[in-house]
């Protein structure tokens, strides 16, 4: 069971990191759930037991699955879905704001403003000094 | 951050040489009563006076609550005889500088055009400080006591920063609170050392234990530096004449009474600490008498009324602090004294500027004289307190320099020295500004008639201060009890006026006629004090103030380019190196034993289906173009994935993962609904070239291949015999519970939980302000 | 968008039973499988399905919608009360009542115990914020639309 686990976990994570690195960014972000998903299954994998739910009363005689990687998974798993709703809203405000999914798109774009607004700071600095009131 | 200034900040030196400021904050005649705010704070801040002088009267008192135990944390106050000194100084002059205020800040308000509602913000904001301080004072729990004083903090940076419209005053609100701040932090250093050492952060228990050590003497130099930096102590004094940006009456009651007052408390308050290293004393002795030369220096060559005043106060807080260096019974008295007869005098004064700003308009000493006759009132209030800073008979001051003269003279003649010509610059410029104001030719005339409340609290402050000077035993009583808990053992504190020539009078009438003789020389030595104030702008630590804020501005620009830039190469440049890592530990580490495959049986079929079906699903994630098809798929791992939880005994994880899964769904078709159709075809027909789709691809086989061989050799590490499950299930029957995750969720890691929902409030909050769309016209 | 007769009539007759379940989840979440955030899920579903159906205009005439954030900040502050109210009691933070060994006060088979005053935070939080998410894009849609 150990190498069934680490291998579907190492298949998840390849699958994970294979999405984040397209350029599509909705492809990024389903990337990070499949990253996601593999620590979330490496979590419950190292409980140190299996068996029935830990729900009382439990059945004699049969092994009982670890109730804390339990908790810690459901922890991961929501904090997940936060994070996923959170990087969702922020690809589209990304779309919003350029009008394209593609991180080559932004990236040029990035280059240019700042381009520009370094040109524009210079021009600042010299237009308006400091003027002291105190 | 896109307020910092280029790196020559506003030039403070150039007011030696130049003309009147523009009266631009020209003062129109605004009547108009209390308002409820103002109102409020006048009657907050008389009810801490009276309740805080019966409390005192009836012989201190002390509460000690419990806070949390768990923490070792304990709500402990009293009310001894330092506390009372400052606790009484920050509400009696606070309910006099809250008048003033309740006058002062409509006017304000209206010449900037705000409206009068906002008030109420500066009267908050100074109530705050006012508890802050007297929690301050009154605390006897160091955490406690740090607690407070990062408060006086945030409320100080509310008050200078009142005029948020004015990016000086933001900037200077933000240097203010950086500077005491930052500092705070090495007073938090300090006193988790002094927890680390004795156990205890109790003061009373502290000072009993506490004994010379490396330790101690660290930890108080620590605690030293954040008090002497609250004290605008030289050379971290820069903030202070800034934060003349702020409103008079903040001024008056900051910069007088509460704040810089602070600093010194904190000295007086641990100095049975600080003595046991009488080095630290020594090193209080120096920064001391460089603040009293280079205030003093400065503020005789400054021309704003605020800009003298803040060097005065400078360089008065040095002979405070010179004072607690010298230590001892006299030296406590010495301080404590000063403190008292300082505030009073200086808090005044601020008024008196801000006053005369109001009704002539005049902001300078070169733009006001001769309103004596104009305002006779302001100016016999002021004189007083004048006289009082200059130490002159008849008032309080005096007595605050024979304590003075008397504890440096007692220490070495070389201080006493100092302390003559400190007292001769005090009174040289204690004079100019007074006569500045007052004498000679009538400058800018008085536009507008003052309401009684701008007057009246100056007039009140000068009449304590001459009373000061004739009945002097209640002052000297409550400064002596002070200066016994600073002390650390009883001091007797008896002043009375001497019609002899002991030391102390010789002094006194030396530092007089010096600082005639200062004032009648000014005209000769200006160009070098103007130069001075030149000299310390270009390379004092207020130039390395805003160079260092500059740096680390770019510093993090530059990190932010760095890492944000390209996301795709900055997600391949984390992979790479971790995953090569990673391998080499994976290649070093012994292999014998590590790596056990673990028996599959018969009873683990189903499992086995979920999660080959898990890896197909994810496999073929990767492959489709359109995004519905990559969510359904994507949607497909994690359902394969719940059914694997169910099967290895996770019911709540299962049903969590099936509800989260599908909310994903939901999520996914709600964000690309808002795309356009069109561009999402664009997205899914573009091809990134077959090179790197091939290293993509190779990138990702070998991070999964080294993550199989990672976990396979964390799953394969012996099972330990005690069995943490048994013991979880056996504490949930004791948490009243049948479920045990849930019992660990909501109990034994709550926090866990609370932290986690905290993250989903604020991923909502995100969600929401990201995905609102701007309606155009 | 409007989906069709049939799928309107389950929509309409699943919301009662979805909040009927979620309230089953998290009151039964300390005896058995559930707890507080798979119940907002449920519940959050629910309001969801009714969105899907019928379109969020329609929705937001029969429910609130525009107090889902409130309520998810109602439940964070429920939290935070039971984390801190201990703490100010001179507790740990998160200390239950009742405490190991008391008994709890029944209410039929329902156990009065602060635990699940946390849970009712947990679930208030969820069913908030998701709903607050959806209805967030729902309300973009439509706004685009009607710039379109």
């Amino acid at each position: 069971m150990n190498l069934l686990f680490s291998v579907v976990i190492g298949a998840l994570f390849a699958s994970g990191v294979y999405l984040l690195l397209r350029g599509d960014l909705f492809r990024v972000v389903a990337g990070i759930v499949l990253v996601s998903n593999a620590a979330s299954l490496t979590l419950m994998a190292s409980g140190l037991t299996r068996g029935q739910a830990p729900i009382l009363p439990l059945d004699e005689g049969r092994g009982l699955a670890d109730p804390l990687v339990q908790a810690m998974t459901l922890t991961a798993l929501v904090i997940g879905f936060a994070v996923t709703a959170v990087l969702l809203a922020l690809s589209l405000g990304v779309y919003r704001s350029g009008r394209s999914l593609d991180l080559g798109d932004m990236t040029r774009r990035e280059a240019e403003e700042a381009a520009e607004r370094e040109a524009g700071e210079l021009a600042q600095d010299v237009e308006a000094p400091e003027e002291a009131t105190l | 951050m896109d307020e910092l200034p280029p790196p020559t900040p506003p030039a403070g030196g150039d007011q030696v040489i130049a003309g009147p400021d523009g009266p631009e904050d020209a003062a129109r005649p605004q009547t108009g009563g209390f308002g409820p705010s103002a109102a409020g704070a006048i009657a907050a801040a008389v009810l801490a006076l009276v309740a805080l002088g019966i409390l005192w009267a009836d012989g201190g008192g002390s509460i000690d609550e419990p806070w949390a135990p768990a923490w070792d944390l304990r709500l402990s106050f009293a009310l001894d005889g330092l506390a009372a000194l400052y606790g009484l100084l920050a509400a009696g002059v606070g309910a006099l500088v809250f008048t003033y205020a309740s006058a002062y800040v409509p006017r304000h308000l209206a010449a900037d055009g705000r409206p009068r509602e906002d008030e109420a913000r500066l009267h908050a904001a100074m109530v705050l400080f006012l508890v802050a301080m007297v929690g301050l004072v009154t605390s006897e729990d160091l955490i406690l006591l740090f607690v407070f004083w990062d408060l006086t903090a945030i409320a100080s940076w509310l008050l200078i920063g009142f005029d948020r419209r004015r990016r000086e005053a933001r900037l200077s609100a933000l240097m203010a609170m950086l500077v005491t701040t930052v500092t705070a932090v090495l007073i938090l250093i300090g006193i988790l050392m002094l927890r680390a050492e004795y156990g205890t952060t109790q003061l009373p228990e502290l000072l009993r234990v506490a004994e010379p050590s490396t330790t101690v003497t660290v930890a108080c130099a620590l605690i030293a530096i954040g008090a002497l930096a609250k004290s605008a102590q030289v050379p971290l004094h820069f903030w202070l004449p800034r934060a003349m940006a702020a409103p008079t009456p903040v001024s008056a009651y900051l910069h007088s009474a509460a704040m810089v007052a602070a600093g010194v408390f904190l000295l007086s308050r641990v100095h049975p600490l600080i003595a046991l290293e009488p080095g630290l004393l020594d090193g209080l002795i120096v920064v001391g008498l460089l603040s009293m030369a280079v205030g003093g220096v400065l503020a005789l060559a400054m021309d704003g009324l605020k800009q003298v005043l803040a060097y005065s106060t400078i360089s008065q807080y040095g002979y405070v602090v010179t004072m607690l260096g010298v230590g001892g019974a006299k030296g406590a008295a010495a301080a404590c004294f000063y403190v008292l007869a300082h505030a009073l005098a200086k808090s005044a004064l601020f008024m008196t500027a801000g006053a005369v700003t109001q009704a002539t308009g005049a902001k300078a000493l070169s733009a006001t004289g001769g309103l004596l006759r104009k305002l006779p009132l302001l100016a016999a209030g002021s004189a007083a307190a004048a006289a009082g800073i200059a130490a002159l008979p008849l008032t309080i001051g005096f007595f605050k320099d024979e304590l003075f003269f008397a504890a440096s003279a007692q220490r070495s003649t070389e201080l006493g020295v100092a302390a003559v010509l400190a007292a001769g610059l005090t009174f040289a410029y204690m004079a100019r500004f007074w006569a500045g104001i007052f004498l000679g030719p009538l400058r800018s005339p008085v536009r507008a008639p003052l309401e009684r409340r701008l007057v009246w609290p100056i007039a009140g402050l000068g009449v304590l201060v001459v009373l000061g000077g004739i009945a002097v035993a209640p002052f000297a009583e409550l400064a002596g009890d002070a200066a016994t808990v600073t002390n650390g053992a009883p001091v007797d504190l008896h002043v009375a006026y001497h019609l002899d020539t002991r030391t102390e009078n010789l002094m006194a009438l030396g530092a007089w006629s010096l600082g005639l003789l200062l004032l009648a020389a000014r005209p000769a030595y200006v160009p070098a004090l103007a130069a001075f104030a030149r000299l310390g702008e270009r390379l004092g630590p207020d130039r390395l103030y805003w160079v260092s804020l500059r740096k680390l501005n770019e510093l993090s620009d530059a990190f932010h380019d760095f890492e944000v830039r390209d996301l795709r190469s900055r997600v391949s440049s984390v992979i790479v190196p971790a995953s090569v890592l990673v391998a080499l530990g994976v290649i070093v580490t012994p292999t014998g034993g590590v790596y056990v495959v673990g028996a599959v049986e018969r009873d683990d079929l189903p499992l086995v289906v979920a999660l080959a079906t898990c890896v197909f699903a994810a496999i073929s994630v990767t492959i489709p173009r359109q995004h519905i098809a990559l969510t359904l798929t994507l949607s497909g791992v994690g359902f394969s994935l719940a059914t694997a939880y169910a099967l290895m005994g996770g019911a709540d994880v299962a049903l969590v993962a099936v509800l989260v899964e599908t909310l994903f769904a939901l999520l996914f078709f709600g964000v690309f609904a808002l795309v356009p159709r069109s561009v999402l075809r664009r997205e899914a027909r573009r091809r990134s070239p077959d090179r790197n789709r091939w290293r993509d691809g190779v990138v990702a086989v070998a991070s999964g291949v080294i993550i199989t061989l990672v976990v396979w050799s964390a799953l394969s590490r012996p099972v330990p015999k005690d069995g943490m499950a048994e013991r979880h299930v056996a504490l949930t029957e004791v948490a009243h519970a049948k479920a045990t995750v849930t019992a660990i969720l909501a109990d034994f890691r709550g926090l866990d939980t609370f932290v986690e929902i905290t993250v989903i409030g604020v991923a909502m909050l995100i969600v929401m302000a990201a995905v609102r769309t701007r309606r155009r016209a | 968008m409007r989906a069709g007769p049939m799928v309107r009539l389950v929509a309409r007759s699943l919301l009662a039973p979805s909040f009927a379940v979620a309230a089953a989840i998290l009151v039964k979440g300390y005896a058995d499988a559930g707890d507080g955030f798979s119940a907002g899920a449920v519940a959050a579903l629910g309001v969801m399905l009714q969105m899907l159906a019928f379109g969020r205009e329609r929705v937001a005439r029969d429910l609130p919608l525009h107090l889902a954030p409130r309520v998810a900040m109602c439940g964070l502050a429920i939290a935070l009360g039971v984390l801190i109210i201990p703490v100010l009691a001179g507790g740990a933070p998160l200390e239950h009542w009742p405490p190991p060994g008391e008994k709890p006060i029944y209410i039929g088979t329902l156990e009065l115990i602060t635990a699940v005053v946390f849970d009712i935070g947990v679930f208030l939080l969820v069913l908030g914020a998701c709903v607050a998410i959806i209805d967030a894009l729902a309300r973009a849609r439509a706004a685009e639309e009607e710039v379109a």
